[in-house]
């Protein structure tokens, strides 16, 4: 049919000018049933919501993540201010007190060497969250820089930067750390667990960064925006670095939890942080021999590295799902 | 045909196939509030009869057919009404029951030929699965009761074998004894009889008593016909029945096209394959939810020519679901127009489309983009305010030579290196043309005709091969840092997707001002001022300046992109696809208001699109572009009037409903 025209004469007209079947009459709709609105008016009901605002009021109602919120700023007071919660030294020790039953001012008794275990639990806290904050900040620094410098770049600049982060991703977070620590047996400085685990750890963010960063500059405002007369860098920090965000974040907090169980894992093997210093690794290192006589010694240190990892990866989870509505399960 | 199969015919036809009775479908949100996409919605089809559901995005069309078909999706569910297949009560069905119904007497055209088909499967996989779900006899023939009705008029059907199809493996022998029996009869012409034979005695598709048939009509004497076709014609084999299924749905070469994967179809073909695929099982009924829209005008036509015939030949009926009144027109005898989850109007479609009576389908019909559609604004008066305005543009700008043509696109090329091939590609082939200050050319073309190309070329986006752009006067490449600032700011893009070119971390606010920001313009204060006077010239209320691109619809983010395209009083915009994206009110408004601001500023405009009924509203000049190269190039009225070219030509019979002409009472 090239011909479209039809004419009541023609006989192609036959079937559309023949009596309508039952159920086909003309049929008009009373206009009072389905006023006429005016073409593509504004919605006003909601008011005005950012990606990040209704991110914050998705959050908002997740009892996870108020949960895992009210957690980690009771552990992050704790590790501020851990003379409100013990007068104990926790560095104190008298062998006398060795394994002592719990007592009015020592709530969770004495270890081996007759130190208040209560008061340990509570600045050990320090240690790990600080591990943890600090290696998270170095990390998403430098993974984010390179993510995104090779992602943005493309081209020799990303193969060159992605070789060196898939060298690094060949090394196992812990292995690679351990081998790293034994040169630094001496220093008791929290640091060189730190940049220990920062070193081998940055690449995860790298990649992640990298992918939402390619991802983020295909999209057609970034031209847009070049057409408008921006430059390269602009874009970059404007456009690309923000749209590009989400899942860094989500990463970024749920390996904080990772970073502690790792520093506590070093400090258990003996290379992490020295035994002059108050970690939850370091006493679960020295309550493990104990763990047929005296388990609670063992047993506390264990539950706050438990429940502070816990938090944290639960903040991960509840952020994803305010991030990416579409990775809710329900 | 005599009167009394007419009749017969008539008959098995007035039976309705599908009656849907006030029918409301509720979802329910994430609160768990129910709302409403369809209510009350009551429409009839019969056997072997074309029936398109219109409706803009959001109608409930889509769900309706959903619907239908007992594939709801996510929290949708049916609360009231019936829907009747054969008679039969649908609703409250379970889905296992549903699934006995849908392919065999349902089949379903998904609208999106890209993600519908499996990638990790070959296409005849993927049509074997369509056939063993049902348990299809891939021997024979399955007729519609209508059909039945039809073919019997014709050829007295003596078995169920008379049905069989002819299989690959005896076709070649079926072919010899033909000619013999052409020869035996005497018959002239043996070798053109043989040609038209070869051509549609297909494997997998043809049946014995049509093979008969063809031979009686070319001469041969009834009995030597039937036993030809009886020694022949013995039944196909699954593979046969593949190829016979892709090729009835148009794919050349369909034996080996069935071996292939769908990344090596490109949408045509697909959307062909999918056709196959929902007609394998020969439903009674062909729920094809807007099937053309991601393809070519010439394709869609190729395309819905083809179902057409196929559907006509199998006494199929298909509800067919688009957003486009001519298409529906054309194609439909009746004609159900949804609006905000209801049935507003229906009844034959010629009539509706002539008499429209609700004020939804009168508003439809006025901005349907159709061939009968004129200039928005004519083009003088537009001419004259645009002289004055020009004036102001260019104080201060002596520097520029002040040319007629502000754009001249002079003998552009651009290749391009395709991966693990060494030939480059030539998307652009020696393309040149002008814009004239203060008028609209626009560049029309298919899927990779390289319209973008030019586009993105003229904007200083890509680097051509050869050739030059020149901007009043002056070759575009040479522009540095400052000049292309300069350049920036006066050549501004609204890009195809209204979902994509705002930031959407945004504010309304800031994609607006960000052009502000870039060329150092004005203060804080001044700025807001701007925003607010752009806002309003886009017809926005100024409440959306602190709303994010997610909360506003497809029209208006267009709106915000124009504005922020004026934010810099530029003497050129350049259109990429701006307004395909979007329903046909919001189009027709989209276009309004560019007109209005070319009126008002003398803008030039290069309006890149694949919709020539668009162009007709908007354009003054038309380059048509095929394949890299420029096809024709002439005045608006020139090319829809007089096209020169056979491609212009093919493209403009393209244009569904073009040549009908609607509102006849507006």
């Amino acid at each position: 049919m090239t011909d479209n025209t039809i004419s009541p004469e023609s006989a192609e007209a036959e079937e559309f000018f023949m009596d309508p079947l039952p159920g086909q009459e003309r049929f008009v709709a009373p206009v009072d049933e389905t006023p006429l609105k005016a073409v593509d008016s504004v919605d006003e009901s909601e008011p005005a919501t950012s990606m990040w605002t209704s991110a914050w009021i998705a959050l908002r109602k997740n009892p996870l993540f108020i949960f895992a919120a009210i957690l980690i700023v009771f552990i992050i007071i704790v590790a501020l201010f851990p003379q409100l919660f013990t007068h104990n030294d926790p560095t104190y020790c008298n062998l006398d007190n060795s394994l002592g039953k719990a007592s009015g001012s020592h709530p969770l008794g004495f270890d081996q060497q007759g130190c208040d275990v209560y008061s340990r639990v509570i600045y050990g806290a320090r240690t790990s969250v600080s591990v943890g904050v600090l290696t998270t900040i170095i990390v998403v620094a430098v993974g984010g820089f390179i993510g995104a410098i090779a992602g943005f770049f493309g081209g020799w600049i990303d193969s060159l930067l992605s070789r060196i982060t898939d060298v690094f991703f060949a090394i196992p977070l812990l292995l690679g750390a351990i081998v790293l620590l034994q040169m630094f047996r001496t220093s008791d400085s929290i640091w060189k667990v730190v940049f220990a685990l920062a070193l081998f750890g940055w690449v995860q963010v790298a990649r992640i960064t990298r992918g939402s960063v390619m991802e983020a500059k295909n999209l057609e405002f970034n031209t847009a925006s070049t057409a408008l007369g921006s430059t390269p860098m602009r874009n970059l920090f404007r456009h690309v670095l923000p749209n590009a965000l989400a899942p860094v974040i989500v990463v970024a907090t749920t390996s904080l939890g990772t970073y502690i169980v790792s520093e506590a894992t070093l400090s258990f093997l003996g290379v992490g942080l020295p035994s002059t210093t108050v970690s939850w690794g370091g006493d679960i290192s020295t309550a493990q021999s104990l763990l047929r006589i005296n388990p609670s010694v063992l047993f506390y240190p264990s539950a706050a590295l438990a429940i502070t990892v816990l938090a944290f990866i639960m903040m991960g989870d509840a952020v994803k799902d305010a991030l990416d509505p579409k990775s809710r399960t329900e | 045909m005599s009167n009394e199969t007419n009749k017969q015919v008539q008959q098995a036809a007035q039976e309705p196939l599908l009656e849907v009775k006030d029918l409301s479908v509720q979802f329910t949100t994430d609160k768990g509030h129910p709302i409403t996409a369809v209510s009350d919605s009551s429409f009839t089809v019969y056997p072997g009869q074309w029936v398109a559901i219109v409706g803009e995005s959001g109608s409930g069309k889509s769900t309706s057919a959903m619907a239908v078909l007992g594939l709801l999706p996510g929290t949708g569910k049916v609360v009231g009404g019936s829907i009747k297949l054969h008679g039969e009560e649908l609703v409250g069905k379970s889905s296992k029951d549903y699934e006995k119904i849908r392919g065999v007497q349902m089949g379903l055209v998904p609208q999106d030929p890209m993600s519908n088909l499996n990638p990790v499967w070959r296409i005849g996989t993927q049509v074997k699965e369509a056939l063993k779900a049902n348990n299809m006899d891939v021997s024979r023939e399955k007729r519609s009761s209508l059909s039945k009705a039809l073919s019997d008029a014709e050829v007295k059907l003596k078995t169920r074998d008379d049905e069989l199809f002819i299989g690959s493996q005896e076709r070649p022998e079926l072919l010899a004894a033909a000619k013999a029996a052409l020869q035996k009869a005497g018959v002239a012409s043996v070798d053109e009889k043989m040609a038209t034979f070869e051509e549609t005695w297909v494997t997998g598709s043809q049946t014995r008593w049509l093979v008969a048939q063809d031979l009686i009509k070319a001469g041969v004497p009834d009995d030597d016909a039937w036993a030809v076709a009886k020694a022949h014609v013995t039944g196909s084999n699954m593979d046969d029945r593949i190829a016979g299924l892709l090729a009835e749905a148009g794919l050349p070469d369909a034996a080996t096209r069935a071996r292939q994967y769908p990344h090596e179809f490109s949408g045509g073909m697909r959307q062909r394959a999918l056709i196959a695929i929902g007609l394998a099982s020969r439903p009674d009924l062909l729920i094809a939810d807007e099937p053309t829209s991601a393809l070519d005008v010439t394709v869609q036509k190729k395309i819905l020519d083809h179902l057409h015939t196929l559907t006509d030949s199998l006494g199929t009926a298909v509800l067919f679901i688009t957003h486009d009144l001519g298409l529906a027109a054309e194609r439909a005898q009746h004609l159900v127009v949804m609006y905000q989850g209801r049935v507003v109007e229906s009844g034959p479609s010629l009539e509706v489309l002539q008499h429209p009576q609700h004020p939804y389908t009168k508003r439809l019909v006025n901005a349907a983009p159709s061939l009968a559609s004129q200039r928005i604004i004519s083009a003088k008066e537009r001419g004259v305010d645009a002289e004055s305005l020009m004036e102001h543009h260019t104080k201060g700008e002596e520097t520029l030579e002040h040319s007629e043509h502000i754009i001249t696109v002079d003998h552009l090329t651009k290749e391009f290196k395709l991966p693990r091939k060494r030939e480059m590609f030539k998307a652009v082939d020696d393309v040149s043309f002008s814009v004239k200050r203060g008028t609209t050319l626009a560049i029309v073309g298919e899927s990779g005709s390289g319209k973008s190309t030019v586009a993105n070329m003229v904007l200083h986006l890509l680097d051509p091969t050869s050739g030059k752009v020149t901007f009043e006067g002056r070759d575009i490449s040479t522009f540095k840092s400052k000049d292309l600032l300069a350049f920036r700011r006066r050549v501004q893009p609204v890009f195809q997707n209204p979902y994509g070119s705002l930031d959407p971390m945004y504010s309304i606010y800031r994609s607006i001002e960000e052009p502000l920001r870039i060329h150092g313009i004005g203060d804080r204060k001044s700025r807001v001022k701007r925003v607010r006077e752009l806002l309003d010239m886009v017809e926005l209320p100024e409440s959306v300046m602190g709303r994010y691109p997610n909360e506003l619809s497809g029209g208006q983010r267009q709106r915000i992109a124009i504005a922020r395209a004026m934010a810099l009083n530029p003497d050129v915009i350049i259109a990429d696809e701006a307004v395909s994206a979007l329903d046909v009110l919001v189009q027709d408004e989209v276009l309004r208001l560019l007109n209005d601001l070319q009126a008002e500023s003398g803008l030039s405009y290069l309006f890149i699109t694949h919709d020539l009924a668009v162009v007709r509203q908007i354009a003054d000049e038309v380059v048509v572009m095929q394949h890299g190269r420029l096809v024709e190039h002439a005045t608006t009225d020139e090319v829809f009037d007089h096209p020169k070219r056979q491609y212009t030509k093919d493209l403009l019979d393209a244009i569904p409903g073009g040549k009908l002409q609607l509102g006849l009472d507006s």
